[in-house]
């Protein structure tokens, strides 16, 4: 899908930008709680080491030979087992105690015992802390290795004791430590349980996003099938229930409709005039010439014959034209048949012609104007009846979604290489008797400009049989 | 013969009832809806030339009121609207043929005798009664093969007859189909067409029927 599609597509947008807030509300939800647990779970892997940190302090005692000790042992049983991750040290320190080492900087020399008492879970390992002397009542924090390439975590402060043997007041360096896994591990199973949960609310986000767009594309679905009726000219507007957003454009859309019909048909009234007003003066203009024998005369009557032929071509042309632009016609053609031949019969009364209308199967109807299929029509049937001796068959019906109309007469035909020929007379305006092979151009160039087509070929009557196809509009009239 | 033209374009009606005059027929004419419906409805017309677009009432509305009131005449619709929607509607107002502008006299003519003649019931172009032959396309009238030379008034009253033969015609209905609407009548002249025509004719060919009028009738 490239960049133009994307944004060509409403849905594509629409889900587009949602997935995108989707995404970006999931990710900083993610991070945020991750953080927040993170940082939940350190300050109770601190408040733990503090609460232990305390606990050896207030326990820690010198016995009488001068030794360390604690006068109760720490309740936590992890203390005891080895290596289960949280460890407790205590150092001694040399002579001077914390405050030589904050002034002196961290004279190695002055530590003297370091491990001097350990917890039983550092088994045979001693703890190697950086040189650091707290001052009095401070709390330092560092990152040690410990044993097993675990990294601890670990919180000391220096306390000073009195002992009552030596009398001298004593420094130790109290350090509790614990594995960072221990803090690791339930982050990480955290985030495991916040990444199932935050992927279930994407998932379900997603899905509504889904239903939302679809949904609320719905209209337009809806207002496309109408058009599809209109354009097949199974409706001459757009007809249903539409959403208050898109009820503002279909009734637009309709007086569109409608303001376009009135200009076709003011269009076509005004070409009527046209024509009625041009041919009076030529009807005076030849009958004025006709039975004078001068070169005026002739050449009047050869031009005015050239005129009303153009005349009555470009009429055509620019009613059909006008007519293509009106959708959602639909005309029956039964009647519009039944009516030519009335005509034909009356018009062609002194020939005593035979004119069948062959039955005509369901109601096949034309997706156009009324009056093209008329001019179509009545000019196929008035060249049959022109030509034909005593019989002319007309059939219509239905075949692959197209209508097909057949005009067939007993008259002399048109030789297969003149065809062509016939059906191009239209655009030339010289041919030498008045009124054929004109109609039959005419109803050519209609048919195509409606997108169907005339042919010409041998009719079992003997003489020519025109074929007309053209569009067929749907059989119901869209509700 | 006689016949209406309807016309609203003054040169053109003139145009139309001068070559109509030439070919033998008495002509009426009328440039407007009001006048047309009047002079069709009161007066006895062989055809009607009939315009489409006229002033006040327009020619199809004109038609339908005389198809209405029974006046039979045929009619022939002459107009410059030619798609075959206004050609359709016209017929089916009642008209019997249709003529689009500009169009070629002789036409109009051909059109004209051949509605006439259709509606006295006759198929040929020549009407035919013992000996004598008219032939309508050019107005000529013979006698065994001799030309008969005829007045134009004289040429009237034999077409007539011979459109209407073995038919009693009233001395009205003959003036009524000879003479327009505007000529100075007087049935006394239609008497002396007839015995014109009588030394012309082979004699029994018109008959007079005492208290009803002539009858044209070949000899048996």
């Amino acid at each position: 899908m490239n960049l133009l599609a994307a944004r060509g597509s409403l849905r594509i947008r629409l889900l587009a930008g949602t997935l995108f807030w989707i995404a970006a509300s999931i990710a900083i939800a993610a991070w945020g709680l991750g953080s927040l647990f993170r940082e939940h779970v350190a300050t109770q892997f601190n408040g733990e080491l503090r609460t232990h940190l305390d606990q050896l302090t207030a326990h820690l005692a010198v016995d009488g030979q001068g030794h360390p000790t604690l006068a109760v042992p720490l309740s936590d049983p992890r203390l005891r087992l080895p290596y289960s991750g949280l460890y407790w040290q205590i150092d001694e320190l040399g002579e001077g105690g914390a405050k030589a080492g904050a002034a002196a900087g961290g004279e190695r020399a002055k530590q003297v015992a370091a491990g001097s008492l350990r917890s039983r879970s550092l088994w045979d390992s001693v703890l190697d802390v950086p040189p650091d002397a707290p001052a009095d009542g401070e709390i330092h924090r560092h990152r040690v290795a410990g044993p097993a390439d675990s990294m601890l975590g670990m919180v000391e402060r220096v306390v000073r004791i009195d002992d009552p043997a030596a009398g001298l007041p004593r420094s130790f360096r109290l350090i509790v430590a614990a594995d960072e896994r221990l803090m690791v591990e339930p982050v990480a199973r955290f985030d495991g349980a916040l990444w199932l949960a935050l992927g279930v609310l994407a998932a379900g986000l997603v899905v509504a996003a889904l239903v939302q767009v679809s949904v609320g594309l719905a209209p337009l679905r809806k207002l496309h099938g109408a058009l599809g009726r209109v354009r097949n000219g199974d409706a001459q507007t757009l007809v249903g229930k539409f959403p208050a957003e898109v009820m503002p454009l279909v009734d637009e859309f309709n007086s569109v409709l409608t303001q376009n019909a009135e200009v076709v048909e003011r269009a076509r009234t005004h070409a009527g005039n046209l024509a009625h007003a041009l041919k009076t003066p030529l009807s005076v203009l030849a009958n004025a010439a006709t039975g004078k024998d001068d070169e005026l005369a002739r050449l009047v009557v050869t031009q005015v014959d050239t005129a009303k032929r153009q005349v009555d071509y470009h009429l055509a042309r620019a009613q059909a034209a006008a007519a293509m632009r009106v959708p959602g016609a639909r005309t029956t053609v039964r009647p519009v048949l039944e009516g030519l031949l009335r005509t034909m019969r009356r018009i062609h009364a002194g020939r005593q012609l035979e004119l069948v209308l062959q039955p005509i199967a369901g109601d096949p109807a034309f997706r156009g104007e009324e009056n093209d299929l008329q001019e179509m029509l009545g000019n196929l049937l008035d060249n049959a009846c022109k030509w034909a001796r005593s019989r002319v068959e007309v059939d219509a019906r239905l075949e692959q979604g197209s209508l097909l109309i057949r005009v067939d007469d007993d008259g002399q035909g048109i030789a297969a290489a003149d065809r062509d020929a016939v059906l191009r007379r239209g655009v030339r305006a010289d041919q030498q008797v008045p009124g054929t092979g004109l109609g039959l151009s005419i109803a050519d160039d209609l048919a195509q400009l409606y997108g169907g087509e005339l042919a010409l070929a041998d009719s079992p009557l003997a003489g020519l049989r025109v074929v007309l196809r053209l569009p067929a509009a749907g059989s119901a009239v869209g509700g | 013969m006689r016949i209406l033209v309807v016309e609203d374009e003054p040169l053109l009606q003139t145009q139309l009832a001068d070559a109509l005059r030439s070919a033998g027929y008495a002509v009426d004419t009328a440039g407007n809806g009001v006048d047309a419906h009047h002079l069709g409805d009161s007066a006895s017309h062989d055809a009607v030339v009939l315009d489409l677009g006229l002033p006040q009432i327009d020619g199809i509305t004109v038609l339908r009121k005389w198809r209405a009131a029974g006046r039979d005449m045929p009619v022939l619709i002459l107009t410059a609207r030619d798609g075959w929607h206004e050609k359709v509607s016209g017929i089916d107002a009642g008209a019997d043929d249709y003529l689009t502008k500009p169009f070629h006299m002789e036409e109009l003519l051909a059109r004209l005798r051949a509605l006439i003649r259709r509606a006295g019931g006759h198929a040929s172009a020549e009407l035919v009664c013992g000996p004598l032959t008219l032939d309508t396309r050019n107005g000529r009238a013979t006698v065994n093969g001799q030309a008969l030379a005829l007045t134009s008034h004289e040429y009237r009253v034999l077409a007539y007859l011979m459109h209407h033969r073995e038919q009693v015609i009233s001395r009205s209905d003959l003036v009524e189909h000879i003479y327009a609407q505007d000529f100075d009548r007087d049935s006394n002249t239609v008497e002396v067409f007839i015995a014109r025509l009588r030394k012309k004719l082979p004699p029994g060919l018109i008959e007079t029927v005492r208290g009803l009028g002539y009858r044209l009738t070949a000899p048996r």
